[in-house]
């Protein structure tokens, strides 16, 4: 990097800084879509004890990514994440459509949440690249996404292995924060 | 200005490599009438010390490509080992009669080498086999696991919520595995079967009320953990002081065990308000194990004392 380059970054203003909250089932593929967000070596998850949290920079925003683990016995310490989130974003495991039910009911938990109240949310439909995903309609249908009125929202068909509707994802998230 | 300062840098060790180093060498040679591969094997205290030095010499390298090949397909063998050490025996005419020891010491040396990357290629096999319920034999090392680590519970069903009695997620261990494959799986029934009060020593410790964490999902992410220190060569102290003999997959297993073992000790002290604190006192914990790694006498032993639950 030239000299040059090097003083017009220094000069210009400083990122924006932002708070992203992943939510999800075990399982759903958080950290994996997390690991694409920070474009590291997918191939080595193991299942998050606890969480992780990652900073990335896009779109002249600096995204501080929160990945908490989806286990059942963790899902209780979800709350105490939930001030200053700026965007949600729910991950669903498309193929797993025993759980659909149960990815339903959390987050109409965490959408009713008052520390929540108005933060748009993303919902990944992930996993499509699995030969049994249930479509991002068929999802959104289950769901009853078209139900929540109090904030925007967007579901994204993606794959987080192959990077797949990732992208897309990320710049509705950077499009409704300039909005703000 | 950086860039001038890098080339004056390559030209300076360009002529550090090429020109003084063999000067040296040949210096030593005439005075001691020893090549430098004696010399590293002599000077050096066995294990990794004199492990790492032979490794770094020049002949050392160019045999490397060769059986690098072998360890790649997991097909190397001590013979193999054998044929080198005459080899470099032969090309720098070293008087066997004279250095009666130096052969072994050499064999021993390049064992150590080469086991070790044999691990590493057997280990990222066995990393990149997924867990298959199809598989009969996959099947039976989870039933094993089970039954070793609750041995008067029955398993009501191969899909249960029992497995979250061990530590697991959910109501079926095979998506836990994840990245780290059957390598997860065979870590955990290792500690259980050769060390099976310390593993469910570690599981009562891990039931506990306020201090306790889900033993196998942790057991996943220590096998990455041990993982990567082998990968990355961190480990390779330990594995050089480890074994004088051809490394096989248990040293590997065993050195998982010790790091699961001190991980629960390290976990009880820092005294966690709650299982977010994971990452914290992970990433302690690793930094803690390379820093102990560093030491060239680094040794990992599995005598493990049992505390209070």
């Amino acid at each position: 990097m030239g000299l040059l380059s090097l003083l017009r970054k220094l000069k210009s203003a400083p990122d924006q800084e932002l708070r992203l909250l992943l939510l999800g089932l075990d399982n759903a593929g958080k950290t994996t879509l997390l690991k694409k967000l920070a474009s590291e070596d997918i191939t080595q998850t193991t299942p998050t004890q606890g969480f992780n949290i990652k900073s990335v920079q896009s779109d002249g925003f600096k995204l501080n990514v929160w990945d908490i683990g989806g286990q059942r016995k963790i899902r209780p310490y979800w709350r105490n994440y939930f001030e200053n989130t700026d965007v949600l974003i729910y991950v669903i495991d498309s193929g797993d459509r025993k759980r659909f039910e149960e990815t339903g009911q959390e987050l109409g938990e965490i959408l009713s949440e008052e520390k929540l109240a108005g933060v748009p949310v993303l919902i990944f439909a992930n996993k499509q690249d699995l030969f049994n995903a249930a479509p991002a309609s068929e999802i959104a249908e289950g769901l009853q996404l078209h139900t929540i009125r109090d904030r925007t929202w967007q579901i994204q068909a993606c794959s987080a292995t192959s990077g797949e509707g990732v992208k897309d994802g990320l710049d509705w998230v950077c499009k409704n924060l300039k909005k703000k | 200005m950086l860039r001038l300062s890098l080339r004056m840098f390559g030209l300076v060790w360009v002529t550090v490599y090429w020109w003084v180093r063999p000067m040296v060498k040949w210096l030593l040679r005439r005075t001691t009438g020893l090549c430098e591969l004696q010399r590293v094997c002599y000077g050096e205290q066995r294990g990794a010390q004199r492990t790492q030095g032979v490794g770094r010499t020049p002949e050392i390298q160019k045999c490397m490509k060769y059986i690098d090949g072998k360890c790649q397909e997991r097909t190397l063998n001590q013979e193999l080992i054998y044929y080198v050490v005459f080899a470099i025996v032969k090309i720098k005419k070293i008087n066997t009669q004279a250095h009666k020891g130096f052969s072994d010491v050499l064999g021993q040396c390049l064992t150590q080498i080469w086991g070790f990357r044999q691990l590493s290629a057997e280990v990222e096999a066995k990393r990149r086999e997924m867990y298959d319920p199809a598989n009969p034999q996959h099947e039976e090392k989870l039933k094993a696991l089970w039954e070793l680590m609750m041995p008067d519970t029955q398993l009501e069903a191969r899909v249960t919520k029992q497995w979250q009695m061990i530590g697991f997620q959910g109501d079926d261990p095979q998506t836990d595995f994840r990245g780290m494959g059957v390598l997860g799986l065979e870590n955990l029934l290792f500690f259980a079967e050769h060390h099976t009060s310390a593993a469910r020593h570690v599981l009562a410790r891990s039931l506990h009320p306020t201090w306790g964490y889900s033993f196998a999902i942790v057991g996943i992410n220590i096998t990455h953990l041990a993982y990567s220190l082998l990968q990355s060569g961190a480990a390779k102290t330990h594995f050089y002081n480890a074994s004088k003999r051809f490394l096989e997959l248990r040293a590997f297993h065993q050195f998982y065990c010790h790091l699961f073992f001190s991980f629960d000790e390290m976990w009880r002290q820092e005294k966690p308000k709650d299982i977010m604190e994971f990452s914290r006192i992970r990433d302690k914990f690793e930094a803690q194990v390379k820093l102990k790694l560093k030491n060239p006498l680094a040794f990992f032993k599995c005598n493990f004392v049992l505390e209070n639950v």
